[in-house]
């Protein structure tokens, strides 16, 4: 039986082990929202029927360089979820060492039961919900405004830990892409999209009215796993030798037999274009790891508490206190 | 189908399936992170479903939920989007307008596929040439970048209405390239040309190539039945022609053609004469630098000549820029070429041979003159006005010129450079010729449609040897003399069947499966069909041809020797010697001949010549048919193949 802990010490002390392996943010969602949100077979408990806690971590995107490289390159080096997974599977081993309760990593992929965009788990929501990131225009991408665009990975725990709230504000849209949306009807992210998978609407509160996103027309770009079989369909409906081995051996597809020779699980990643002229991505302040080593994280935490003893000096004023 | 999945199941839910999916996702607002759990509720199908939801929902089992999903999305799956991403990024964004897949952007025509099929050369001949330095990416409208770029001012061409500059004429390329893309013709498509050798057709066949097109020739003197059958034959898709040549009308067989052939969707017309059905040459200059999504490469096929079809119907001869550009650029230094030189030919552009030299000065970034009709007096005054340093021509233009005195008439001293090609030259001309022309060096060419300028005279060689022979191989060829018997080769001096092989050899004659197995030996010879000696020194002299020899009782003869006796009679205008059956000999030599005017000539007459020049009484010929009018193909060569048949 486990030991008796302080739920916050804990949590303080999760968050320690994770920002130590690298993570920017951390966070616990609560269980009850997420098993409503989550569609049937997909909440926490399928999945670890005594789970009572789900701990978050944010990773940080590409450095300056991956944003600034062709997307080519970018599709290999600009995600760094991997290192996510790494500490969220490291923090599950934590939590059962130290203080005795099991826990596993979750993990990433997509349902083998349920559909081809179905994942085991939602991540996303996951992390919504504890308060690290909120849905942008760009396909539901998570946002954060200190740190833009993060990978995630959860934890699904059976020690009861204290749940976090969702964040105030979405970041999302960014003022300049609110303008750029009043003059064109359009934001960043929706009109440089390679395939056009993104429309939508902002609405009079400057707020995002409707999303719009095709993931069969995103997957066709990113995902080249759904090819293979159209790939091998194709090849034997060919018709001549040349047309079968173009089928198997055309540039097209040469990339995918190449990715399952070394056994990696995505074909191709991401064309990252939305994510590219968001500027949400490209300028919050602490996505940039130097940044953040150079205090920046303690001026914002100033700035910001300036801003709300501000704040509380207005609302006392309108008050007549 | 698995699960009780009917093709009619699929067509039937397959799309609302696709919709419900996670295919397709809508948002209304930030329902989750406001934990709007009403609204989340209430826009469950728009945001996406899985499959047991869309169950739910439909009325199918969830494991028909997934096979018809699955073949929906098959359906609207498209596999190369990924190609995108190699168009974006490193300060490039997305612009639709911009892109083409490479699938779209570089797809052929099916006419156009049989042509590139035709291209097939021996691999290890191929990786020589290229290995060699011989066959390198390199295009005719490269050349012609390059020197509008280098020496824009330099002038490309001198032709009866002014001259060119390099800069004008890549304008004017440039121009008719957007005209003839915005026709729809597409990378390896033959668009078919037949007019003199004019700026109009200088343009064309540098526009039809710049963006990959296939240019066919079309001799000028070819009526209805040639034409069609030429293309027909190459599945030309447009033509570009006069309006009228002479008596024929030249727009309005074209436009006939139309009818016929359902490959040809356009014909253009040269000049401001507008014709009802066919587009004016002037009319497609759309000013602007074209955009060329499929632009030609050195391997690619870029001529499609024909043959002149001495014993058969013409061949197509497909030519790729690495057999044509090689020859070209190989022979600029054999020549002496220079971009200070300025080239003449006689030979019109729709032959092999006017096309060689127009490629050599296009190489040297020489001035090409054009002298659009050959007549003797327009050659010799096209020369003196244009101070021609390099002229190609063949041996009847000469002799014509000097037998109307006009190489003493005309200032001919600009020339340092004669070449001579096309048929037999008689030595007494090349010595008349260089005689008139102190100051110029000659040079025999001789070369087929197959086989480019296989070989010449080079600009500093011995005087004699351009008199007695066409000079050794070109770099990057061999030429070898085989016996007619077994096929091995023979030693040098004796005459024997003629094979070239290198570089500048075409690659298989289009759609001629049976041309094709005779053209060749195993190891990648051409055989040319002519007769020919090689002198020690590598000098190739040619004696006749294979097909022309007689076989008189096994006894085996050249009757090339023979014919150009009788020409001398001074009752004969032209004479060819061919086998008639026998039933003793097997063959017997039938001499045919035309007059010069009304007085006959009798087989006793011809044999008495014969015999004063001690040719052998069984090369002599037993019959004689005299007739009005020899057929010839466009290049005067006498149709032997017509003759036997008449026999």
């Amino acid at each position: 039986m486990a030991e008796k802990f302080d739920p916050e010490e804990v949590k303080q002390a999760c968050e320690g082990y994770v920002k130590k392996k690298g993570a920017l943010a951390f966070g616990l969602a609560n269980l009850e929202t997420l098993e409503r949100i989550s569609p049937p077979g997909c909440g926490p408990s399928s999945m670890l029927p005594k789970v009572k806690s789900v701990l978050c971590v944010g990773v940080g995107g590409g450095t300056r360089g991956a944003w600034s490289a062709d997307a080519k390159t970018l599709a290999y080096i600009g995600d760094t979820e991997t290192m996510a997974y790494r500490i969220a599977y490291g923090l599950a081993f934590y939590l059962e060492a130290k203080f005795g309760y099991r826990s596993i990593f979750v993990p990433p992929d997509m349902d083998p039961e349920k559909g081809a965009r179905v994942p085991m788990q939602s991540m996303k929501l996951h992390a919504e919900v504890a308060g690290i990131g909120a849905r942008s225009m760009a396909g539901d991408i998570l946002l954060h405004p200190e740190y833009g665009m993060m990978y995630y990975a959860s934890v699904f725990t059976e020690m009861e830990l204290p749940p976090d709230e969702p964040m105030p504000d979405n970041p999302c849209p960014h003022s300049s892409c609110v303008k750029l949306y009043r003059q064109s009807g359009q934001t960043p992210c929706m009109r440089f999209c390679p395939v056009e998978c993104l429309s939508g609407s902002i609405g009079n509160d400057d707020k995002v009215a409707e999303m719009n996103y095709d993931a069969h027309a995103c997957a066709e770009m990113s995902q080249q796993y759904e090819a293979i079989p159209g790939v091998l369909l194709d090849t034997l409906d060919a018709k001549d030798p040349i047309e079968r081995g173009m089928a198997l051996h055309g540039p097209e597809n040469q990339v995918i037999w190449y990715k399952l020779a070394i056994g990696a699980g995505e074909l191709l990643a991401l064309c990252y274009e939305c994510m590219r002229v968001c500027p949400i991505t490209q300028t919050a302040p602490l996505s940039n790891p130097i940044a953040r080593g150079a205090g920046m994280r303690q001026k914002i935490v100033e700035a910001e508490a300036a801003a709300k003893a501000e704040h509380t000096v207005e609302q006392a004023a309108e008050k007549g206190e | 189908m698995a699960y009780g999945v009917t093709q009619q199941m699929i067509d039937t839910f397959g799309e609302i399936v696709f919709k419900l999916s996670l295919n397709k996702q809508t948002r209304r607002g930030d329902a989750v992170r406001e934990l709007d759990f009403d609204a989340l509720d209430a826009a469950r199908d728009e945001t996406g479903l899985t499959d047991e939801e869309i169950t739910e929902r439909i009325g199918l089992l969830p494991e028909q939920v997934g096979v018809v999903r699955v073949f929906t999305e098959r359906k609207h799956h498209k596999i190369d989007q990924h190609r995108r991403i190699y168009h974006l990024g490193g300060g490039k964004r997305w612009k639709k307008e911009a892109y083409r897949s490479p699938a779209e952007r570089l797809r052929f025509n099916e006419e156009a596929m049989m042509l590139r099929e035709a291209i097939n050369f021996k691999p290890e001949l191929a990786a020589r040439y290229i290995e060699d330095g011989y066959w390198i990416n390199e295009t005719l409208n490269g050349w012609l970048a390059d020197h509008a770029q280098n020496t824009p001012d330099a002038i490309a061409i001198l032709h009866p209405g002014g001259e060119v500059t390099y800069a004008e004429l890549k304008s004017r390329v440039d121009h008719l390239t957007n005209g003839l893309l915005s026709l729809g013709l597409m990378k390896s498509d033959v668009v078919a040309v037949q007019l003199p050798n004019t700026l109009d057709f200088v343009v064309s066949y540098l526009a039809i190539t710049a963006f990959g097109g296939v240019m066919q020739t079309i001799h000028m003197p070819y009526r209805d039945a040639d034409i069609e059958f030429l293309l027909g034959h190459a599945q030309a898709r447009t033509v570009i022609c006069l309006p009228a040549f002479k008596d024929f009308p030249t727009a309005e067989v074209m436009l006939s053609m139309k009818e016929k052939l359902s490959a040809l969707e356009h014909v253009i017309t040269v000049g401001d004469m507008e014709i009802e059905g066919t587009l004016m040459l002037e009319s497609l200059m759309i000013e602007g630098t074209p955009e060329i999504d499929n632009p030609p490469v050195g391997s690619d096929p870029f001529l499609l000549l024909y043959t002149s079809g001495t014993t058969s119907n013409p061949k197509g001869v497909p030519l790729t820029y690495q057999n044509m550009m090689s020859n070209a650029r190989v022979s600029v230094a054999e020549f002496k070429m220079t971009s200070v030189d300025r080239n003449l030919s006689a030979a019109p552009f729709s032959h092999l041979y006017g096309l060689f030299n127009f490629h050599v000065a296009l190489n040297a970034g020489a001035t090409n003159v054009l002298l659009p009709a050959f007549t003797p007096p327009d050659l010799a005054k096209m020369v003196e006005a244009t101070k021609a340093t390099t002229v190609f021509l063949g041996p009847a233009h000469a002799t014509a010129m000097i037998n109307a005195g006009l190489m003493d008439a005309h200032d001919f001293s600009s020339v340092r450079f004669s070449v001579f090609s096309g048929a037999a030259c008689p030595p007494q001309m090349m010595e008349t010729y260089r005689d008139k022309i102190p100051g110029t060096r000659i040079s025999q060419l001789w070369g087929m449609t197959e086989t480019a300028g296989a070989t010449y005279c080079r600009y500093d060689d011995a005087a004699d040897i351009p008199v007695r022979s066409a000079g050794r191989a070109s770099p990057g060829d061999e030429v070898r003399v085989v016996s007619p018997e077994d096929g091995k080769p023979l030693p040098a001096n004796t005459e024997g069947d003629l094979q070239v092989r290198g570089c500048s050899v075409f690659p298989g004659y289009l759609n001629n499966e049976e041309a094709n197995a005779d053209a060749f030996t195993e190891d990648g010879w051409f055989r040319t069909g002519d007769l020919a000696i090689i002198d020690d020194d590598g000098n190739m002299t040619i004696t006749g041809r294979t097909k022309d020899v007689i076989n008189r009782g096994g006894v085996k003869f050249n009757p090339a020797d023979i014919e150009d006796l009788i020409i001398q009679h001074p009752k004969v205008e032209m004479a060819a010697i061919v086998p008639v059956p026998d039933p003793a000999l097997g063959e017997k030599a039938c001499c045919v001949v035309t007059l010069l005017g009304e007085e006959s000539v009798t087989l006793e007459e011809l044999c008495t010549l014969l015999d004063e020049h001690k040719i052998a009484k069984n090369k002599w010929p037993e019959r004689l048919e005299i007739i009005d009018e020899m057929p010839l193909t466009p290049t005067r060569k006498v149709i032997k193949g017509r003759l036997m048949d008449k026999l």
